[in-house]
């Protein structure tokens, strides 16, 4: 699949009223389309994470796939289930790179029971693999909260106070199997501080907007599935700490990367540590990373030394973290009237169509509301401010 | 909004709100408002609504007002609220409380209440009376309750802790909130309000019953039971008075005096503007005695008897018989020579006989006073009213359990009264539509007839009328198709469909009971309830109320929990009068079939009858009004509120039509787009799908802000005040 949500088939699309978009207000009626209501949204997100809070940096993530019977469903091509997980590896991947210190572990729930898929590891690849797989799985029964939160809850409840501990729900049926009462366990699950958000695939629940609602977390439920995918990346990014937490400093360790020359006779072939316990993966390698308190051998980072307990990172991994600390400045919103000068956005070239315009608060240079999204989403600077160090 | 101040003034009004937009707010606030501005103009505020949880949430609301007044004004105001129900409701003495049945505890309180067992107890202090009723004699009756805001606990609270009974607190109220029986039904309204003042302004909330209401405190049945009941009662009457001759001979005497001067009293009372008139007691019968003929307690007792023999032999029937009341009056003369004019005091004597006899327990001659009652207002009204005498009922012709209806049909009767009393007369309901139907049948010229809709930041209901099935059978639950398997097929595959792509709570509603249960047992045969049962929990309202609360528990639980829940139920039914159904408790409302009522009854189409010839009202035009202001009633149950949001889905292919369609109240009618008209099972769901969705995408108060929530600087800039100019215009 391409990088662009493939547009369906005329035919396979669901029954769409194309008549329907097109709304008059120049009438005065009081339709807000939702779609504005959802723009302001967008737009409120960009400035409320520009506030000075403390972020949780490392993060421990289970995310929990519906496997339910309603995966089955088409109206995300070809499925739910492959869309989601097409997408879920995306999310991966972009998680690793904006929290290289944070960790992952995935749940499937389906026949009422909940399966752990990959254990929480800093390991992107491990978990790509381990979605690529399930998209072969059959979808059947119906899925079970209680028990999905409740094995990650396992996991999660022994993880060290500063770190941050999070639940990503993907529930696409309507409908939970439950062998308890669910209201008891979201209590644990406040006094733990674990933070749950949902996104669902087809409509609102009840117990799920009481779920996120009591631990903290977000609930969205998707339009289509580019929102499915704006849904996720939101994920991405760390959430607030809660004043709470504890703050502690944290001994880590910066192992270095050595490969024994093969010309070198003393060298020895040696297991990685994170490979004992599992039997897939790479048996005997001649290099990898030693860890600088006790000298296990790792062949991935960041890992949590299994010898001494030390977390290994490498230096590279702190620095992109970074620009959570000190994020761009939000940009002035102001009305297209107003702005004089010409009317092209800095970044894109293209013409101010939208009503408002955002400007840049240090070099006044004027962008368009997809420029704005995307330079506070992955750029994380202002091009021109850096144009102009960099010029003359 | 204001149409009120204009209402307030003098006149009656009839007005249509959608639910849960602060209808009773904003009727409040006019009304206090207006009450502090001009105090002499309006004394009292009766805010009447249905049920006892509807009541607290006014003087919820209420409450809030005050406080956000004495906030505004800084200075306390002397409002006094309260509300009132029924003596099991409120009574705080320990033994009548533990009480079950209403009629046990009015029985009960009047044992230990009425003045000649006060009498005795001053006599004799080891008789038992209510010490909080004496208390309250003693002390409360003078004090005023302290200024405030009391619902049914705060009134218990106050009660016990002075020690005085709460039920007899209400005079001096500003403002009572009770049960709109307490104002129609003539038997309550003569205790609890006929010392209201005139200058009152009298609110009706969820009137869209009223009619029925009314009919039903005018009309009487009798069964064989009563009538042995009756029997009963009248022979311990003579026996009490039996015994009362020999021991107390002087009392039968001063009250055969009294009866002689008459009723005087009660007509100088009326005359001078006291009382709110008692329909039962029509004016003629104030201004004359009581005929010489029952004026004696043992000739009464006759007379009651010979009635009752005449009644006896009238239900010993074999054919349904149906004749109008001055034939009824006729054939008793000639039968049993039982004049007019003596059965019209019946009733009035029966009471005074019951005081002067001293029996204390009065819900014991419940079948005496029905039967009296009866009597009185046969030979009161030649219109207006019919009698149907039914030797069995339709569904079980071989059981013989003759029934005589002595049936009202005309509701002005028993609303008449409030209307010429008080200055202004509100209406309002969610569902009043057709406006204009209900002054012609209620009879009264309203000032102000309006239908407000709500202004939406988004579109919170989605009104789609499902007509066709995937296999494009139309679907519909009129009396030739309502076998077919094809319909209720297709109506198991709308059910089906939907259950899968809407969470949570799901309410359908059916058109009868009968109905119902044939569509679910076949459901089940086809196999369609076991699919359904995959997605969600099914739950069933039935006649019994015990288990129909159960089943409504259970389900809010299964809502509640994520599991999901359909409920069953029955238009006209309990569920579908006084439940709401907020946010997930009712996502989406099917409505299979129109909820017409049981055409074949007699007393039906006794009352059609009526209505053509009395106020030109067409038979169908009639049926089509009742059976949509039922509908609309039951998909309302969903939608509470702005923030609230639900489908609603009519499934019958004659709600497209424009008659039908016309009679849908404006704030669902004006969101039925010709798109969702006669869709298929398919379209509609992909419909809800979407609709579903986008609901789901979050929604805060500032969205609203601007559109159908106003800051004070918008509701002060003049652009706005323009606007509401305009829209005031319009309507």
């Amino acid at each position: 699949m391409d990088e662009e949500p493939e547009r369906a088939k005329r035919w396979e699309g669901g029954y769409e009223r194309t008549w329907e978009v097109l709304k008059e207000d120049e009438s005065g009626s009081l339709k807000a389309t939702v779609e504005e209501i959802l723009f302001q949204s967008k737009r409120r997100r960009v400035i409320e994470s520009h506030e000075q809070v403390r972020l949780g940096m490392m993060r421990h993530l289970y995310v929990v796939i519906d496997c339910s019977r309603s995966m089955d469903d088409q109206d995300l091509k070809p499925n739910r289930l492959t869309s989601s997980l097409k997408l879920l590896e995306a999310f991966v991947g972009e998680y690793f790179d904006q929290n290289p210190i944070s960790q992952v572990g995935i749940i499937t729930t389906k026949n009422k029971r909940a399966e752990k898929l990959t254990d929480l590891s800093g390991n992107p690849k491990k978990h790509i693999d381990a979605l690529k797989k399930a998209v072969d799985s059959v979808c059947a029964g119906e899925p079970s909260l209680y028990n999905s939160l409740n094995l990650a809850v396992q996991s999660l409840k022994h993880m060290p106070g500063h770190t941050s501990r999070e639940i990503l729900i993907i529930l696409s049926s309507l409908t939970t199997c439950d062998p308890a009462n669910i209201y008891e366990l979201i209590k644990t699950l406040k006094s733990l501080k674990v933070r749950v958000s949902v996104i669902g695939l087809s409509a609102e629940v009840r117990v799920c907007t009481v779920l996120t609602r009591e631990t903290g977390g977000l609930y969205h439920v998707i339009l289509d599935e580019s929102h499915f995918k704006e849904l996720l990346m939101m994920h991405v990014k760390p959430p607030p700490a809660s004043s709470s937490s504890e703050c502690s400093l944290i001994r880590m360790g910066f192992p270095q990367h050595t490969v024994a020359a093969p010309t070198d006779q003393d060298a020895k072939p040696s297991f990685s540590m994170s490979h004992l316990d599992s039997s897939s993966g790479p048996g005997l390698s001649l290099g990898g990373y030693f860890c600088p308190q006790c000298h296990a051998k790792y062949t991935e980072l960041p890992v949590e030394c299994k010898v001494c307990g030390l977390t290994l990172v490498s230096a590279p991994h702190l620095a992109r973290s970074f620009h959570h600390l000190f994020p761009l400045q939000a940009f002035t919103e102001n009305s297209v009237e107003e702005h004089q000068g010409d009317r092209f956005c800095q970044a894109c070239q293209g013409e101010l169509k939208d009503k408002t315009i955002f400007t840049c608060t240090s070099c006044q240079s004027v962008f368009c509301m997809e420029c704005d999204l995307f330079i506070h989403d992955s750029l994380h600077c202002c091009p021109c401010c850096i144009h102009s160090q960099i010029g003359p | 909004r204001d149409e009120l101040p204009r209402l307030l003034d003098d006149g009656h009004g009839v007005l249509e709100m959608p639910s849960g937009t602060g209808k009773t707010i904003s009727l409040l606030s006019l009304i206090v408002a207006y009450q502090r501005a001009f105090p002499l103009e309006v004394t009292k505020l009766i805010y009447c609504s249905r049920t006892v949880p509807e009541i607290e949430k006014v003087v919820e609301e209420l409450r809030k007002l005050m406080e956000f007044y004495s906030k505004q004004t800084r200075e306390s105001n002397n409002f006094l609220a309260l509300a009132l129900s029924s003596r099991r409701n409120l009574c705080i003495h320990p033994e009548v409380s533990s009480l079950r049945f209403g009629k046990e505890v009015d029985g009960k309180c009047h044992s230990l209440t009425a003045s000649y067992i006060r009498a005795q107890h001053h006599s004799n202090p080891s008789f038992p009376v209510c010490q909080f009723y004496e208390e309250f004699d003693a002390v409360g009756r003078q004090v005023p309750l302290p200024a405030g805001i009391y619902n049914l606990d705060d009134l218990k609270d106050f009660g016990r802790r002075k020690g005085w009974c709460p039920y007899y607190l209400i005079l001096h109220a500003n403002i009572v909130v009770y049960s709109y029986h307490y104002l129609l039904d003539p038997k309550i309204a003569d205790l609890v309000s006929k010392e209201l003042a005139k200058k009152s302004v009298v609110v009706f909330d969820e009137a869209h019953n009223i009619d029925n209401v009314c009919i039903d405190s005018m009309s009487v049945n009798i069964t064989r039971r009563t009538l042995d009941h009756c029997q009963n009662n009248v022979d311990t009457l003579h026996n009490t008075i039996h015994k009362i001759k020999e021991t107390d001979a002087a009392k039968l005497k001063e009250e055969y005096r009294r009866l002689v001067e008459g009723l005087k009293e009660a007509n100088v009372a009326r005359e001078t503007d006291v009382y709110l008139s008692n329909p039962v007691l029509p004016d003629e019968i104030l201004q004359e005695a009581v005929p010489g003929t029952i004026r004696t307690a043992e000739h009464f007792v006759g007379f009651l008897r010979r009635f009752l023999e005449y009644l006896k032999s009238r239900l010993r029937v074999q054919h349904v018989i149906q004749e109008s009341a001055p034939q009824f009056l006729k054939d008793i003369y000639d039968k049993v020579c039982i004049d007019r004019k003596p059965l019209r005091f019946c009733a009035e004597r029966l009471q005074s006989l019951l005081r002067t006899l001293e029996i204390t327990d009065i819900a014991d001659f419940s079948a005496a006073t029905l039967i009296s009652n009866f009597a009185t207002l046969v030979s009161t009204y030649s219109q207006g009213f019919t009698i149907i005498i039914e030797p069995f009922e339709d569904r079980t012709p071989t059981i013989a359990n003759p029934v005589l209806h002595f049936s009202c049909m005309d509701p002005s009767i028993a609303i008449k009264p409030v209307f010429q009393r008080f200055q202004s007369v509100i209406i309002t309901s969610g569902t009043l539509s057709p406006l204009d139907i209900y002054p012609r049948i209620l009879d009264f010229h309203p000032v102000t007839m309006a239908s407000f809709t709500m202004t939406l930041a988004r579109t919170c209901l989605c009104p789609l009328i499902v007509g066709r099935g995937n296999d494009q059978v139309a679907l519909s639950s009129k009396f030739e198709t309502r076998e077919d398997f094809a319909v209720i097929r297709n109506y198991g595959n709308l059910l089906m469909e939907m259950s899968a792509i809407v969470p949570d709570g799901i309410v359908a509603f059916f058109t009868s009971y009968v109905y119902m249960e044939n569509i679910v047992a076949s459901w089940y045969e086809q196999g369609i309830l076991e699919n359904i049962q995959r997605n969600k929990l099914i739950f069933i309202e039935t006649q019994d109320a015990a288990e129909t609360s159960m089943a409504l528990e259970k389900y809010q639980e299964a809502c509640e929990n994520g599991r999901g829940a359909i409920l069953l139920s029955v238009a006209r039914g309990k569920v579908s009068e006084g439940i709401d159904f907020v946010h997930h408790f009712g996502r989406a409302v099917i409505m299979f079939g129109v909820p017409y009522v049981y055409t074949q009854s007699r007393i039906l189409k006794a009352r059609l009858e009526y209505l053509r010839d009395q106020f030109q009202i067409r038979e169908n035009d009639f049926l089509t009004f009742d059976a949509m202001r039922h509908a609309a009633q039951c998909v309302g149950r969903a939608i509470r509120g702005k923030t609230d949001y639900g489908l609603m889905i009519f499934a019958d292919k004659r709600y497209a039509r424009a008659d039908k369609r016309g009679k849908l109240p404006r704030w669902i009618q004006e969101h039925i787009t010709d798109g969702s008209l006669n869709l298929t099972v398919d379209e509609a769901v992909q419909l809800s799908k979407h609709f579903l969705r986008q609901m789901a995408q979050p929604f805060r108060q500032e969205d609203q802000l601007g559109l159908s929530l106003l800051t004070l600087e918008q509701l002060e800039s003049e652009e706005m005040l323009q606007k509401i100019a305009q829209v005031a215009h319009q309507t």
